[in-house]
């Protein structure tokens, strides 16, 4: 069974963690700080860690700063209080791979699960994150995993072979589980920015709700528009 | 002889003079007689006797004329004056001071002297002789005032014009008396009025009490209209019908060097009624004063309902937004509870969806942590009430641990956000404090939330690790309840030290303090009669320790 861990200062939370990860079939690893829970890591490794944020003592973001360290491929969720985008930004800026609100609802934890699980497949089996494909006039950049810094590279070189074609209509298919870390952001911009500035359209798609969200704060929206789905998209361009 | 004592002055003279010129005539006639008898034969002396009988006749007649003029220069020059000083005298002794003596002949100084000094008090003045008047312009201008001026008066000729007549001088003398009577009655009078005038139209409401009984004895207009009741009403009634009053000295004033009559008691915040039993709240300032014969005490009181209305809305105000302040904390706080809340009910809705079978251990587990997490959520709604309530005017025994635990629990939920741990020492035998409950949660709130301040202030400096603690103590201090709060920020320069509870002084960044939680923390335990005292080394944390008198 897989394990994932839980760090929450709040007890009754982390009983309630435990329930739930069980019913979903995993072994729910539980600390009620940071420190236990760092110990808790080193010793399991576990792929998936979920953080409260605002603990007594060391905080989440230390957490995660350290489990990042240990080992940068662990998918890490932080838990942030109803509303606390700031703080969902500043852990994407600290590599953490998804975010999560309390009060937590079901079928959102099932979501964010099944997306980190996602995650790691695409990481352990060293697929490619970033390939370019063309549908009729339209050049579509399909987009899965972690986008990092690591995936810069990539990115930048899907775009320069889309420039070289001359398509003038792109759009950014990122896959429902994919996440986008602070340095992926900064990418992305770079992208739209460029794109705007040789008139190219540019749409985005398959995102899931919470980096939709979190593309609308940090202004990415106003670079692209964004749709649920592909054929919204293309449609759109 | 009995006789004699009621007969007038000028008559005494009359018949003294009349019966002086009847001896010596008589001594004359006797003598003549003599002489004669021994030189001449009796029959001569019968003829001559009888031819000397019409001279005899016509000396004691011119005599008599003689008498009557002196008497007659006597009742001008000194009887009369006598009498009219007398009438005077008496005139003075009644109270009527407007008299004047009209014998003698009115000095002219500016006709004797020649002069022209035309703004001399005495040019064309016949009231006074200039030696009497203040500051007269004559003669190279004789300064000053008698005595002084004297020396140089004694060798003026309009002086000596009168230096021969005693009872000029006198009369004159009598005149300056009169007018100097005249002028300090004035005087005195201007300044009662001016006294009666100043304790009458007094803008606050002014009582003379009896320091015995505290029957109010004079009261002013303002004290009618504030009090609603008219001057006869309030003469004679005991000042404690109109609220709580005890004379107590609280010191003396400056003015009498350790007199008594010059202590003074001064009372705040203290519940009166007007009338009809409506109730206010003055300040009352006592002091201890002479009204008459009486020993009396002066009261003036100042209406501060207002003040009061204003000063418990602000403090409901600023509590309204330390609530603002702690939101995220509060909001953080109550989100946990939901949280488990929500997950247990998605747990069970979950497994419903999927048709799977909740077993009974977890059923049990879920319905507990959610019970037990509705209790914790209203438990902080609570707190959020109670902090919230308004208080009434009054003083009242308050329990200082009370309120402690109510301020640190709520204050608490973001400190614990912030990473500050709050910790709460109390002495469970404290006496109570007379106090307003809000304002004594706002002296708590303040010095709590000045603490996190200078907590957040160092991390900001870098120094974000260790361990960062807000202490708070209540204990017993001899007769005083006292609370401490010490925390572990940046601390006080020592410069700073002397001012930090001035208003509108603050070591925080512009924009992040108005300046007035220390002097508002200040106001109100000074208003209690407490005492606050700040121990800070800077860079190490600083320690407010605020005492308050334990209630009676």
């Amino acid at each position: 069974m897989e394990k994932i861990l839980v760090i929450d200062d709040e007890k009754p939370t982390l009983n309630m963690f435990r329930l739930f990860l069980g019913a979903y079939g995993y072994t729910a690893l539980v600390a009620e700080n940071a420190a236990a829970g760092l110990e808790v890591f080193r010793k399991e490794k576990p792929s998936i860690v979920f953080t409260d944020i605002k603990m007594p003592g060391m905080d989440g973001f230390e957490v995660l700063k350290q489990i990042k360290e240990i080992d940068p491929m662990t998918e890490v969720i932080v838990i942030t209080g109803h509303g606390d985008n700031d703080l969902a930004i500043q852990a994407l800026r600290l590599n953490a791979t998804d975010f999560i609100n309390k009060p937590i609802d079901g079928q959102t934890l099932e979501a964010a699960l099944k997306r980190a699980k996602k995650r790691s497949q695409v990481t352990k089996s060293k697929e490619q994150e970033v390939s370019l494909r063309t549908a009729d006039d339209v050049a579509i950049i399909d987009i899965r995993g972690n986008v990092s810094s690591l995936s810069e590279p990539f990115l930048l070189n899907a775009y320069e072979k889309i420039c070289e074609k001359g398509s003038a209509k792109i759009l950014l298919h990122f896959d429902y589980s994919s996440s986008i870390n602070g340095a992926g952001i900064a990418v992305l911009i770079r992208v739209l920015s460029e794109s705007k500035k040789r008139n190219q359209a540019v749409a985005i798609a398959g995102l899931s709700e919470n980096f939709r969200k979190i593309f609308h704060i940090v202004g990415i929206a106003k670079l692209a528009r964004i749709f649920d789905s592909e054929q919204d998209a293309v449609s759109s361009l | 002889m009995e006789g004699l004592k009621n007969i007038s002055l000028k008559n005494k003279v009359f018949f003294s003079t009349l019966v002086v010129i009847s001896v010596m005539s008589t001594g004359i006639a006797v003598a003549t007689r003599w002489i004669f008898v021994s030189n001449l034969a009796s029959e001569h002396v019968n003829h001559l006797t009888g031819k000397l009988w019409i001279p005899f006749l016509s000396i004691i007649c011119a005599s008599i004329l003689i008498a009557f003029f002196i008497s007659y220069w006597l009742s001008k020059y000194i009887t009369r004056p006598i009498s009219e000083l007398t009438k005077m005298t008496d005139e003075i002794s009644q109270g009527n001071v407007d008299i004047k003596l009209g014998f003698g002949d009115k000095i002219r100084c500016w006709e004797i002297e020649n002069c022209k000094e035309v703004l001399c008090p005495s040019y064309q003045n016949t009231d006074l002789p200039c030696w009497y008047l203040d500051n007269t312009l004559g003669r190279g201008g004789s300064p000053g005032s008698l005595p002084e001026k004297f020396k140089a008066c004694r060798g003026c000729a309009v002086y000596k014009k009168r230096a021969r007549d005693e009872v000029l001088q006198l009369a004159d003398s009598f005149n300056n008396m009169a007018n100097s009577i005249r002028v300090y009655r004035s005087q005195l009078k201007q300044s009662k009025e001016q006294y009666q005038s100043l304790f009458n139209s007094g803008p606050k409401p002014l009582f003379v009490l009896d320091s015995e009984t505290l029957q109010i004895l004079d009261a002013n207009a303002s004290a009618e209209e504030v009090y609603g009741y008219s001057r006869k009403e309030l003469l004679g009634k005991p000042f404690t019908d109109l609220g709580p009053f005890e004379y107590k000295e609280a010191g003396l004033s400056d003015f009498g060097q350790g007199d008594r009559h010059n202590s003074y008691g001064v009372y705040p915040r203290v519940q009166h009624y007007k009338k009809g039993n409506k109730p206010f709240y003055v300040n009352i300032h006592a002091s201890r004063a002479r009204f008459g014969k009486r020993d009396a005490i002066i009261v003036a009181t100042t209406d501060i309902t207002e003040m009061i209305e204003k000063d418990s809305q602000l403090i409901q105000a600023s509590k309204m937004k330390t609530l603002g302040e702690l939101s995220a904390g509060i909001a953080h706080e109550l989100n946990q509870p939901l949280n488990a809340i929500k997950m247990g009910n998605e747990f069970v809705k979950m497994m419903i969806q999927k048709g799977r079978k909740v077993s009974e251990e977890h059923l049990r587990q879920v319905v507990n942590e959610v019970s037990g997490q509705v209790d914790r959520a209203a438990e902080i709604i609570k707190l959020l009430r109670t902090f919230g309530r308004k208080s009434g005017f009054d003083r009242e025994k308050v329990d200082v641990n009370s309120h402690l635990k109510a301020v640190v629990a709520i204050i608490g939920l973001q400190l614990n956000l912030e990473n500050i741990e709050a910790k709460l020492d109390m002495d469970e035998a404290l006496p109570p404090v007379l106090a307003h409950s809000n304002r004594l949660e706002q002296v708590i709130v303040n010095l709590l939330t000045n603490a996190r301040d200078a907590i957040n202030q160092k991390k900001e400096a870098g120094d974000a690790a260790g361990s960062h603690v807000i202490h708070i103590r209540s204990f017993r201090e001899d007769d005083h309840v006292a609370i401490a709060v010490s925390d572990t920020g940046v601390g006080l320069p020592r410069a700073a030290k002397d001012k930090i509870f001035e208003p509108f002084f603050t070591t925080k960044e512009a924009g992040q303090g108005m300046g007035l939680g220390l002097s508002i923390v200040y106001g109100i335990v000074k208003d209690y009669g407490g005492d606050i005292d700040v121990d800070s080394e800077e860079g190490a944390g600083a320690t407010f320790k605020l005492t308050f008198p334990c209630a009676p």
